[in-house]
């Protein structure tokens, strides 16, 4: 119940949020316009952006990545960016001498939370403003997200109604220490509570990176041998959508396509799988990378003019299911 | 005037029989070889310094180079407990000395620590349990290649992997953060506002190499690795000193658990991703000794060099994944050349 009116609230917090924001903007823009043009664009001219990223591996990250680059070129500054390659220790070094470079701000996309922090808080110390992008850490002075509350909602209630309010589901839950993962975790356990006849069955399983596909295919492998009745499971959710394509491929590989996969991040591939109709892959919600990575930088753009930044900056999600598939690939401009 | 020094330089002392065996003029073709790599090594080290020195104002910086030394900590404590293994064991790459196990090692050491920090003990604890995991890890390497006379290559890859099982039993393959006041000062600055880390290694370094380059004990172990049959008979416990020699790196796992526990605020996932790294680095080291052979010194100086390069590429703003490239290409010609040397020697 808790847990529940916790999700409620979050929302009902981001809607009043949300509209004060819109208000702000919608009259500064009819008080300032004409004057500050050149503000509202924002102009990166003679800085120097640091722009750090867990790894680009995913399709996420690579767009959110390169956009990034790319917005801070376009607003006349100059990239420092470095790629751990998804290896934390990697990471840290890179922010460590980061730190040394004094650019005039820093974009963490991605990371774990718990080793990325204590770097953070070092930049700050330093004097550089550090903004972020899919992580919660509470020395970001500006996170750009999506709104994982929306996400995991959204996801969890298509899963519900496509099983019909019953039936067992397979949860990946191995990235519970990143936030978005977590949040979208909770979102779909505070949905499913209240659906008594669905369980979701324990022990839930770990996603692993990298990998990240053939252990998925391994693993959902074998609880379809634990579970070899047509019917016993209902669904399988992920809080991504990469174990979804090795999941996916089992399911097919195992000729039990009554089943439907569920996750997030609108990678080509697995839109692809929710577009064939013969697919079990039944729902993808899909960020908007690109919007997010160029979102950070216009905030760095518009903090360093002297701008006040909301502690949260959301870009909509949009989910694609078998029904809407196309329309929101033509969106994202893949396919 | 330094190639003159060269030949008038008697042979290593492990090859008494050397300028007997070879005519003259190749003789004095081995040195000049042998003295343009190694000083070849130490001028490209100092042209990469001096590249990046002019094109980055903040590279000299005290900070950055503590930094440099910091990042290097965690690779270069392992590298050097991995070329005391490769120094005791013999230089050959298939039968010789190597502990493959030694990143999984600092992975489980580091869990063990985070785990016993959440679950509330003491620093003392938590470290002292860190690096008894090394020390038992290297006490079943020891075993395994002494009194079962396992190839440490297929010893040490078994011990490996189960340790990285065992990792990932423990850790669930999650991230267990850890906050405590060792890892704290570990991380912080010392000094000279310059990393602990950064005197963590060098410190450990030091005593390293004094121990195996400048005592009776350390002369032993080079005449064990180097000579197993002369050593032998003339008295020495090879086997003792081969089994030390693991103990001694996976002492080094532990001790680098806990730096990485330092670095990353708790136990991560993926040290494995470490092992060729080290590897790399104890294998470059030698080109960075006075006869090129494995040393404490030169592997330090072989870890430096890596984390300059990294560290110079991110400051010049070029991608990190040339590194990777150079250091192959790097260990590439340092294997070629000291495999000619060697084949013109023997």
């Amino acid at each position: 119940m808790r847990e529940a009116n916790k999700g409620g609230w979050f929302q009902r917090r981001d809607i009043l949020k949300w509209s004060a924001v819109a208000g702000v903007a919608a009259a500064g823009t009819t008080l300032l316009s004409g004057t500050m043009a050149f503000a509202q664009e924002g102009s990166l001219k003679g800085k120097r952006i640091g722009i750090s990223t867990a790894g680009t591996d995913h399709f996420f990250d690579l767009q959110a990545y390169n956009a990034q680059i790319e917005e801070v070129k376009r607003l006349g500054g100059e990239p420092i960016a470095v790629d751990a390659g998804r290896n934390d220790g990697k990471l840290v070094s890179q922010l460590q001498t980061l730190i040394a470079q004094k650019p005039d701000a820093i974009v963490q996309l991605l990371g774990t939370v718990s080793v990325i922090d204590p770097w953070l808080k070092r930049a700050r110390d330093a004097g550089i403003p550090v903004l972020t992008i899919d992580v919660g850490s509470s020395h970001s002075l500006n996170n750009s997200t999506s709104d994982n509350w929306g996400i995991g909602k959204d996801l969890a209630l298509q899963l519900v109604s496509d099983i019909g309010g019953e039936g067992n589901i397979v949860v990946f839950n191995g990235f519970y220490g990143v936030t978005p993962c977590a949040i979208r975790y909770d979102q779909l356990v505070n949905v499913v509570k209240y659906y008594p006849k669905v369980k979701i069955l324990q022990p839930e399983l770990r996603d692993v990176i990298p990998n990240t596909v053939q252990d998925a295919f391994s693993q959902i492998t074998a609880i379809l041998n634990k579970y070899p009745e047509k019917g016993s499971i209902k669904a399988i959710w992920s809080a991504w959508d990469v174990p979804q394509l090795g999941a996916t491929q089992a399911l097919v590989a195992a000729g039990r396509t009554e089943i439907k996969t569920y996750g997030v991040d609108g990678s080509p591939e697995v839109l692809q799988l929710v577009a064939d109709p013969k697919s079990p892959a039944a729902a993808d919600v899909a960020q908007q990378p690109a919007e997010l990575g160029r979102t950070a930088i216009r905030n760095v753009a518009r903090l360093l003019a002297g701008e006040t930044l909301p502690r949260e900056t959301y870009v909509p999600a949009l989910i694609a299911n078998k029904a809407n598939v196309g329309e929101v690939s033509k969106k994202l401009g893949i396919g | 005037m330094l190639a003159e020094t060269a030949f008038v330089t008697p042979a290593t002392p492990y090859h008494p029989g050397e300028e007997a065996a070879v005519p003259a003029r190749s003789q004095i073709g081995l040195h000049a070889a042998k003295l343009g790599l190694q000083g070849g090594a130490f001028a490209v080290f100092a042209l990469v310094l001096l590249i990046f020195a002019l094109s980055s104002p903040i590279f000299l910086s005290p900070f950055n180079l503590g930094n440099i030394l910091a990042q290097s900590a965690i690779s270069g404590v392992l590298a050097i407990g991995l070329t005391v293994v490769i120094i005791a064991g013999g230089g050959n790459v298939v039968t010789g000395g190597i502990d493959l196990s030694l990143a999984a090692n600092m992975g489980l050491s580091a869990a063990v620590y985070a785990s016993l920090s959440q679950a509330g003990q003491p620093d003392a604890v938590a470290a002292g349990a860190a690096l008894a995991t090394g020390l038992v890890i290297g006490a079943v390497n020891a075993v395994a290649v002494t009194r079962f006379a396992i190839v440490p290559l297929l010893a040490t890859l078994a011990v490996m992997n189960i340790v990285g099982g065992l990792e990932l039993v423990l850790t669930q393959n999650t991230v267990i953060p850890a906050v405590t006041p060792l890892l704290e000062t570990l991380s912080g600055a010392g000094p000279l506002g310059v990393p602990v880390l950064a005197y963590g290694l060098i410190g450990f370094a030091l005593v390293t190499a004094l121990a195996v380059q400048a005592t009776p004990l350390g002369l032993r172990i080079q005449a064990v690795g180097s000579f197993p049959e002369a050593a032998r008979a003339s008295g020495l416990a090879v086997n003792r000193f081969v089994a030390g020699s693991f103990l001694f790196s996976g002492l080094s796992g532990g001790l680098a658990g806990i730096f990485s526990a330092a670095y990353l605020s708790g136990s991560t996932t993926g040290a494995g991703e470490l092992l060729l790294p080290v590897v790399v680095t104890a294998l470059l080291g030698p080109v960075f000794s006075r006869r090129l052979v494995p040393s404490i010194t030169g592997t330090l100086l072989s870890a430096l060099f890596v984390g300059v390069l990294i560290n110079g590429f991110q400051l010049l703003n070029l991608s990190s994944t040339l590194v990777s490239g150079i250091q192959g290409l790097l260990i590439l010609l340092v294997v070629s050349a000291t495999t000619l040397l060697k084949r013109k020697e023997g």
